[in-house]
């Protein structure tokens, strides 16, 4: 086998560092721009397609499995759901160690068919099980921006 | 539709750091493809390239840029890319050009060189998460693969012990592959005690990052047969992807490979796969995605694959040998590579020149699969001798 592995120094071959610049600003779309003024408010929104009687969260603009338009069928689905499943990761998204691990979930929001990534909190990693109900816990009305961040996390329901 | 034929294989190293640029691993696998079966470049009507995401190997639309590496000068050459599907459908892509009657050779080539990218290639994934839901969120590979390990050993009630065991059988099993980046004789222990990455996810659940190519020669019935006295024979070919909303999939269940093996074995002619297929290669960029794909591909009920795993049954010797060559575990990841690596083996098996790890019975009929994107594509390809 002629291969070899790559030298790590330029003093032992040469090699050339390089990038891509490019940056990007993209648009939330139709669909979003719903989701993200109503996560302002408070409230999470879904698109229920009657067809298929699906309720897609976050809301889109179409049915994938029929599609159906979907933009005068948007729901509001409330703000509390289950665990569908989790984990605790201890490396960044750059394959980094993470100074402290993040407690993940798929939320599966109740009534819904969709789901939503984010974080886990006010409960330890020990305590949670797939099934565990949860809600949503939005910042301060003044600090929200009409980003997934507004919600801070999802804690256990009492 | 004419029948197609697997002529010709050659694949790199698998390596952490290759030396070689993306192009230079092309020809290496491309090289020893043509090799393997005494054919020229001029004999090779088309070319088709697997690679996955520009962003790995940093070059901008990659499929040119490995063109002639490729050998796919002054040719007609179409770039495919399902991202970790990829090199299943590499040969999948080269079908078509060879079925339809339009060519009569075709080099199907697959490359993927991820140690470019720093501080580290998973970085590169970031901007397949949906921009504005989740990517704020930061998520990794990793965790949404923790994600669906959890829900599948939550539903079955799988235990991380008896899922180590893929990592021990594939590491083992690429003691034998010459091109094996990680192969080693590693004990549930050491899987059980290795770096925590995602729970439930440790160290040496994950197959490493590479850099690699592979390449297959495709011919038409007729030219086969005069290239080899045993061709084996392309006989089904599926994939198929899921919702890209992947939070709204219920992830216990790989439903796009079950989907995408339906076609392939109907084309084949298979209807009780679990009999009659000799060997696999399932797709295991982690250990429980073997067993994931291993249900998805109709060969285990679902739910049983793991006391199947624990008797002995996807062993080199046992009653379905499930990676022989070592798999993305044992001999490497490089994404789209490693696909076709996979397809490698099986040619090589039903050729019966596997060598050291050749599976004992003459096996006569192989699947193999991949899976990528945001974990709802899959590929699927059936071989028979």
């Amino acid at each position: 086998m002629a291969l070899i592995e790559r030298f790590q120094k330029t003093t032992d071959i040469g090699y050339w560092e390089g990038q891509i610049p490019m940056n990007y600003i993209y648009t939330v779309g139709r669909a979003g721009e719903k989701f993200f003024r109503e996560i302002m408010n408070g409230k999470i929104f879904g698109a229920k397609c009657d067809v298929c009687n699906i309720i897609y969260v976050p809301p889109r603009t179409y049915c994938e499995k029929c599609f159906a338009r979907l933009e005068d069928s948007y729901v509001e689905v409330g703000t509390k759901g289950t665990v569908h499943t989790f984990t605790q990761c201890y490396e960044t998204f750059d394959g980094m160690k993470k100074e402290a691990p993040s407690l993940v979930a798929v939320i599966r929001i109740d009534g819904t068919d969709g789901g939503l990534v984010h974080w886990l909190g006010e409960v330890d990693f020990k305590k949670v099980y797939i099934g565990m109900p949860v809600e949503a816990v939005f910042k301060a009305k003044k600090d929200r921006e009409g980003s997934i961040l507004d919600i801070k996390y999802f804690k256990p329901t009492k | 539709m004419r029948r197609v034929a697997i002529v010709g294989a050659g694949m790199t190293k698998f390596y952490r750091n290759a030396q070689e640029t993306s192009k230079e691993l092309a020809y290496e696998a491309t090289k020893m493809a043509l090799d393997s079966c005494e054919m020229k470049l001029s004999d090779i009507d088309c070319v088709t390239i697997g690679s996955a995401p520009d962003a790995f190997d940093g070059v901008h639309m990659k499929g040119e840029y490995l063109s002639d590496g490729s050998g796919a000068f002054r040719k007609p050459v179409m770039r495919h890319f399902v991202g970790g599907g990829t090199g299943v459908l590499s040969p999948a892509h080269g079908w078509f050009m060879v079925a339809s009657g339009m060519f009569d050779t075709c080099l199907v080539v697959a490359e993927e060189k991820m140690s470019c990218a720093y501080p580290h290639p998973a970085g590169a994934f970031i901007t397949i998460f949906d921009h504005t839901t989740e990517q704020a969120l930061y998520p990794t590979l990793i965790y949404i693969f923790a994600i669906e390990m959890n829900r599948f050993m939550t539903t079955h009630g799988y235990r991380k012990e008896d899922i180590a065991l893929v990592a021990v059988k594939n590491k083992k099993n690429a003691l034998d592959h010459p091109c094996a980046q990680l192969p080693g004789e590693v004990t549930v222990e050491d899987v059980l005690n290795s770096e925590i990455m995602a729970y439930p996810v440790n160290r040496l659940d994950i197959s490493p990052t590479s850099d690699g190519a592979a390449c297959m020669i495709l011919a038409a019935e007729h030219v086969a047969r005069r290239v080899t006295e045993k061709p084996i024979w392309l006989d089904g070919v599926g994939w198929c992807l899921d919702t890209a909303y992947w939070c709204t999939r219920d992830l216990y269940y790989p439903d796009y490979l079950e989907v995408a093996a339906r076609q392939a074995y109907k084309m084949a002619g298979i209807k009780e796969p679990s009999k009659e297929i000799h060997i696999a290669e399932p797709y295991d960029p982690f250990t429980y995605k073997e067993l994931h794909h291993i249900e998805g591909l109709l060969l285990a009920p679902r739910g049983k694959s793991v006391q199947m795993l624990v008797d002995g049954h996807f062993n080199r010797d046992g009653n379905l040998p499930c990676s022989p060559s070592g798999g993305l575990l044992g001999v490497g990841n490089p994404i789209a590579a490693a696909g076709l690596m996979k397809v490698i083996e099986l040619y090589l098996q039903l050729k019966g020149t596997a060598g050291k790890r050749q599976v004992p019975g003459n096996p006569t009929c192989g699947v193999a699969n991949a899976w990528g994107d945001l974990m709802q594509v899959g590929t699927v390809v059936v071989l028979r001798s």
